[in-house]
């Protein structure tokens, strides 16, 4: 009888440390997968610099010289844009602002501001996708329908509206976009549930007795995070454009906040003799869009096995 | 399930789109209280008596002392009846109605222009991108339209003004028509256009040639704008599909009677990799209306979306929510259309 336990118990073990193996493999795998995808290594390294700007400016904003990262520092004696040079390496915009300094400061607003989005987004319609696949029927379809209203106003015109109630601020553009923003997630979520669903293991776990909720958030949830995951990386870039987008066409009123759209039309008036004023934020926010798509096309690489090459 | 249930099935999923649609807008202009809805109607100049018995008046005749679910049918009637409200914006003052008929032809000739141009360019683009596939004109497309991807409208229109407009200075890049060559024109006043609001167009209509071409020539920045922000997704889904449709058996058949390279590609190859663009394009009808907005206000082009912007930098509420409303319902039946039509181009589904 012991005798028989102990094999047992080192059969047990030889399988967990297989099981271990396997998984590893499987990290190994990914992470190479990805690592093949030189664009997306190149991708991922720049949002990891645009991630350390905006820690350092959070956290450590006196190593860089910056004092008041929430506000952009006018210099009304000299308020036309200066060609780059040592003392402004990026030049400046109108009025005298510093372009390093002020596109420092706005890529930890634009970032805090886009992970908000995301964040609020991504659980929301996560949730929302589950439970509507999991309950099915008449739920499943008012859930359904619902974000086909959602889709049917384009965020951008919504946006401009509830900022129009709200006041107009970052603030209220974020809450706007993050209502706008879940129907997505949800249709995702909502799928890979579907499919889910029907595997053996959940009619297993189902005929064991565990609740709906235990499936749900443990067995099902995992499965949905990957495709999720792809999308909120894809998603940072759109909602960095968009606010941009909002600050350019006047979103933000007379406002001092350090914002990439905002430093851009800043500089619009004197396009024509200081084109550099317009360029860099603009190439800050090209940049940030297309590292994150990048980056987005690499997970989808290692999640999907059918893309691999 | 047959096609017309389908169709069927689809019209009647329309209604309470259009119902939830009509309510958030409702909710959204009577979120900020009653205030904002009366605001559009009282003189801010009014004081006294005498506005209190307006507002009095008022209250009565939009039924605001009412609770808001019993409002929201009033107002839906209003609306159905064809009274949007009124709008008050440096570029119109007015009733909502007569400002969408003055500005929407607008709108819809630059996304008219600009659907072409996508189709266009995206095509023939996404197509030779996917036959040389990794070749250097493939690598030069799949960055560029990358990038493209990733930049935000306004600054593919600021690309566009510095190149085209300061640079080379061969394109204007404000408004709709020089404003010398219109001063002493019958049909134009203020901005404004007859008989179709168009100037392009009217300016044919008339036999206007020398304005034709200003006009023309004004709407070639907008509309290629617009274009290009859309086109980078249409090349990449494109090539994706092509991609996929290149592996395909019949096409291995067809290379294998010999058939020439052109009309494989063309004749059998791209009907199918086009369905996937086309379940795309409701994506893309979004796309035009939201960058329309921006595209209209940097162009300062006269359409719904510089009317859109010009209401919300002024605090008129009527207009943002008609606008809201006009670009919901348009999206909505967009996709409609789309979706029934995708239904009968693909033989292969069948709802």
């Amino acid at each position: 009888m012991e005798i028989e336990d102990k094999q047992k118990n080192a059969e047990d073990i030889s399988a967990f440390i297989r099981k271990q193996e396997r998984r590893w493999d499987s990290i190994r795998v990914s992470i190479s997968v990805f690592m093949a995808n030189k664009t997306a290594v190149a991708g991922l390294i720049i949002f990891l610099i645009f991630i350390a700007d905006a820690l350092i400016v959070q956290f450590l904003p006196q190593m860089i010289g910056i004092n008041n990262p929430n506000l952009l520092v006018p210099n009304f004696m000299d308020p036309v844009p200066l060609p780059p040079s040592p003392q402004h390496p990026l030049g400046t915009t109108y009025p005298g602002i510093d372009l390093l300094d002020g596109i420092a400061k706005a890529i930890r607003i634009d970032l805090a501001y886009s992970f908000f989005v995301v964040a609020i987004g991504a659980s929301v319609g996560a949730i929302v996708g589950i439970i509507s696949a999991w309950a099915g029927g008449i739920w499943d379809e008012i859930v359904m329908r619902l974000t086909d209203i959602v889709f049917s106003i384009p965020y951008l015109i919504l946006a401009l509206a509830v900022g129009f109630i709200l006041g107009r601020s970052l603030w209220h553009m974020s809450i706007a976009l993050a209502l706008t923003w879940w129907p997505l997630y949800a249709r995702y979520a909502r799928s890979q549930t579907l499919s889910t669903k029907e595997l053996t293991y959940i009619e297993a776990a189902k005929a064991g007795g565990v609740s709906s909720a235990k499936i749900m958030f443990k067995h099902i949830l995992p499965n949905v995070l990957p495709p999720i995951f792809i999308q909120i990386s894809l998603d940072l870039g759109s909602i960095v454009v968009i606010f941009s987008t909002l600050a350019f066409i006047g979103f933000i009123p007379n406002a001092n906040i350090p914002e990439l759209g905002y430093l851009t039309s800043l500089g619009l008036n004197y396009v024509q003799t200081a084109p550099w004023a317009v360029i860099f934020p603009g190439l800050v926010i090209t940049i940030f869009a297309l590292a994150v798509n990048l980056l987005g096309d690499g997970l989808r690489d290692v999640i999907d096995p059918r893309r691999r090459s | 399930m047959k096609l017309w249930a389908y169709v069927v099935r689809r019209l009647l999923l329309f209604i309470p789109t259009l119902i939830g649609l009509t309510f958030i807008v409702f909710i959204l202009s009577h979120a900020g209280g009653n205030n904002l809805v009366l605001a559009e109607y009282i003189n801010p100049r009014l004081t006294g008596e005498a506005r209190t018995l307006l507002i009095q008046k008022l209250t009565e005749e939009f039924h605001l002392n009412q609770p808001l679910y019993i409002q929201y049918f009033y107002w839906l009637y209003q609306v159905l009846q064809g009274n949007w409200g009124f709008t008050t914006t440096p570029i119109f003052s007015g009733t909502v109605i007569t400002a969408i008929e003055l500005f929407f032809p607008n709108t819809a000739m630059i996304t008219v222009v600009a659907s072409v141009l996508i189709w266009a360019i995206g095509v023939p683009l996404g197509i030779y991108s996917s036959v040389n596939r990794d070749s250097v004109g493939d690598q030069v497309l799949r960055v560029g339209s990358f990038t493209l991807y990733a930049m935000p409208i306004y600054l593919i229109a600021v690309a566009l003004i510095l190149a085209l407009g300061v640079y080379l200075k061969i394109i204007p890049f404000a408004g709709v028509v020089n404003p010398i060559l219109v001063s002493n024109l019958s049909w134009y006043s203020s901005g404004i256009s007859y008989p179709t609001h168009v100037l392009l167009i009217d300016s044919i209509l008339h036999g206007d040639w020398i304005v034709a071409w200003d006009a023309f020539l004004h709407l070639i920045l907008p509309s290629l704008t617009l274009a290009l922000a859309i086109v980078a997704s249409i090349i990449r889904i494109l090539r994706a599909s092509m991609l996929e449709v290149l592996e395909q058996d019949y096409i291995r058949l067809a290379w294998s009677k010999g058939i020439a390279a052109k009309l494989v590609y063309n004749l059998h190859a791209r009907k199918n990799a086009l369905l996937p663009v086309l379940t795309l394009y409701g994506l893309t009808v979004a796309g035009l209306l939201g960058g329309a907005v921006v595209v209209e206000t940097v162009f300062s082009y006269p359409g719904i979306g510089y009317w859109t912007t010009q209401a919300l930098l002024n605090n008129d509420v009527g207009g943002i929510m008609a606008s809201t409303l006009l670009f919901g319902l348009i999206l909505v039946t967009a996709n409609l259309i789309l979706d029934i039509l995708y239904a009968f181009v693909d033989p292969r589904i069948r709802y």
